[in-house]
């Protein structure tokens, strides 16, 4: 490779206007900044600039890579780093030591952010990994997350990189199952107008007996961002989706095929709209949903042609949907994998024994930096 | 916004060593430095941009060219016949042809592009830049810079261990 370089080329890197616009191009990985402040003191003082490490998170924010996984388990909340070696940030990496003794439930990440809530104190928390920054803000009164269940999500508007939203929702029943949704705006520090709408009831799920005691609820999965609209998955006496939208500040629920009702993963289709995973047998099926009533079959994975499994013993399970890398996580007898919905490309990450409550991090860590 | 038709308003843009460039003002206005230029009225005639050669500025109104936004008087997209990623796959392929210059052109394209700020053309070639040397060991990064080795050992050392998981 040196033989193509020549150091004419070098000039611009040795523009003072232009080298900081350069070296913002480095790739998202983790290890690009450690590796570039290598090079000589010059880099080293970009790369831990704390204006360029800005500027590096804003121009990387629509593409951060998968740095691992958040991982609820009955000890805590820990991380489990999944990328490959060299991009493999230590386990420590992140200050989650906070986290450990306060009986955090994670409900979401998304563009670099955490979602929790602490029950206890009937709070959300919105927490920057990176950055190390924290929010804390009031669950909406009315709802006590010790008798109802609730879930969020986090994100930032396209552009903002200053401000959040959080999206709150909490299913009841009132005589009749309904979901309710609110929207906090960091920008503003309020919450808006609380909307709601009922949850569909399946006559045809679980026993009389069953149906008396439990109705439908919203999933404690992550939701899933497409456009302008978040999506969770609903569960218990119900099968389907809660719609809230950004623009209308509506809440709707919408219906899923009979077929797919049980154990499916929401993601987004290569359409650009919402689309549900399905698995039977080794096949992966792909629905997509055209944003008014109706759901069409798209492509079918055969996954048997892409991991390592038993044909005897094995039995796929459907994990977390990593949106911003658009990969979804499969739980085989052989361990945890990561396909990429487009190009298939399969990853093995890291082995480990507990299968639920892994939530996908995406963000562009800055935290490698070495100031001398 | 002039439709490309009829009634286009067209600028003239100049170069030090003398060239003239006769661009629709749309295609002009792909710069954010002449779109200010010409919404604050100082380029009733011709628009002088220093430090660019004809060379260069041609390159530069080419890619402006490209990738100016094909929309008709009506506001409408021209591109109703195309899928919007059908034409980001077309400008992405052309990019790709448009960049196949020399170092010392790239460079050239860097600073007009830094000068005339050109989100686009300074993506391109900035991330061409970076693409070329960043899967090149220190060594080579370093005799591509002519630059030395600046640390001392115990410094470097210092660099690795913090590090460690991102050298290993």
């Amino acid at each position: 490779m040196s033989s193509h370089l020549s150091s004419s080329a070098a000039a611009p890197l040795e523009d003072e206007n232009l080298f900081p616009e350069i070296l913002l191009r480095l790739p998202p990985q983790p290890s690009s900044l450690p590796r570039a402040s290598l090079v000589c003191k010059r880099w080293c003082r970009l790369a831990s600039n704390p204006s360029f490490l800005r500027h590096f998170r804003i121009h990387h924010r629509r593409s951060p890579p998968l740095l691992g996984c958040l991982v609820q388990d009955p000890d805590g909340i820990s991380f489990l780093p999944t990328s490959e070696p060299l991009n493999r940030l230590p386990p420590g990496r992140f200050s989650l030591q906070f986290l450990l003794s306060n009986g955090f439930t994670l409900h979401d990440c998304r563009h670099g952010l955490v979602l929790m809530s602490d029950q206890m104190r009937r709070q959300f928390v919105v927490w920057d990994p990176v950055t190390g920054d924290q929010h804390r803000l009031p669950i909406p009164p009315g709802f006590d997350p010790r008798t109802t269940r609730i879930n969020g999500a986090v994100l930032r508007a396209a552009g903002d990189v200053k401000h959040f939203q959080l999206v709150f929702v909490a299913a009841y029943n009132h005589g009749v199952a309904a979901a309710a949704a609110c929207l906090y705006s960091s920008e503003t520090g309020v919450w808006g107008n609380i909307v709601s709408t009922p949850i569909p009831f399946e006559s045809d799920r679980g026993s009389a007996l069953y149906q008396m005691f439990t109705f439908g609820t919203i999933s404690t999965e992550p939701a899933v961002l497409v456009g302008d609209s978040i999506y969770w998955i609903l569960a218990n006496c119900s099968s389907g989706i809660l719609e809230f939208n950004f623009e209308m500040q509506r809440l709707a629920a919408i219906r899923v095929p009979h077929l797919y009702r049980d154990h499916f993963k929401l993601i987004k289709a290569d359409s650009g709209g919402l689309g549900l995973l399905h698995i039977s047998d080794f096949t992966m099926q792909v629905c997509n949903y055209d944003g008014v009533a109706s759901w069409r079959l798209g492509r079918t994975i055969e996954l048997d042609k892409l991991l390592p499994l038993n044909p005897y013993k094995d039995n796929i399970m459907l994990g977390a949907f990593a949106e911003e890398n658009n990969m979804v996580f499969l739980w085989t007898l052989n361990g945890l994998y990561a396909i990429h919905l487009q190009s298939l490309e399969v990853k093995k990450l890291p082995e480990t024994t507990n299968i639920s409550h892994y939530y996908p991090f995406e963000s562009v860590n800055t935290t490698g930096r070495v100031l001398l | 916004m002039a439709t490309r038709e009829a009634g286009k308003k067209m600028i003239m843009l100049k170069s030090p060593d003398g060239m003239e460039f006769e661009v629709e003002e749309a295609v002009a206005m792909e710069s954010q430095t002449i779109r200010k230029m010409i919404e604050d009225d100082c380029a009733d005639t011709a628009i002088l941009i220093p430090n660019i050669n004809s060379k260069i500025l041609s390159r530069v109104i080419e890619y402006c060219n490209k990738h100016v936004p094909t929309t008709g008087a009506t506001g409408a997209a021209a591109s109703d016949t195309v899928a919007p990623a059908a034409l980001a796959e077309d400008l992405k392929i052309w990019d790709a042809e448009f960049i196949k210059v020399n170092r010392a052109t790239r460079f050239d394209l860097i600073q007009a592009a830094s000068y005339l700020n050109i989100k686009g053309l300074l993506d391109l070639t900035s991330q061409t830049t970076i693409d070329t040397i960043s899967d090149n060991s220190l060594e080579e990064i370093r005799s591509f810079l002519s630059t030395k080795n600046d640390y001392l050992p115990e410094e470097e050392q210092t660099i690795r261990r913090e590090n460690q998981w991102a050298f290993q």
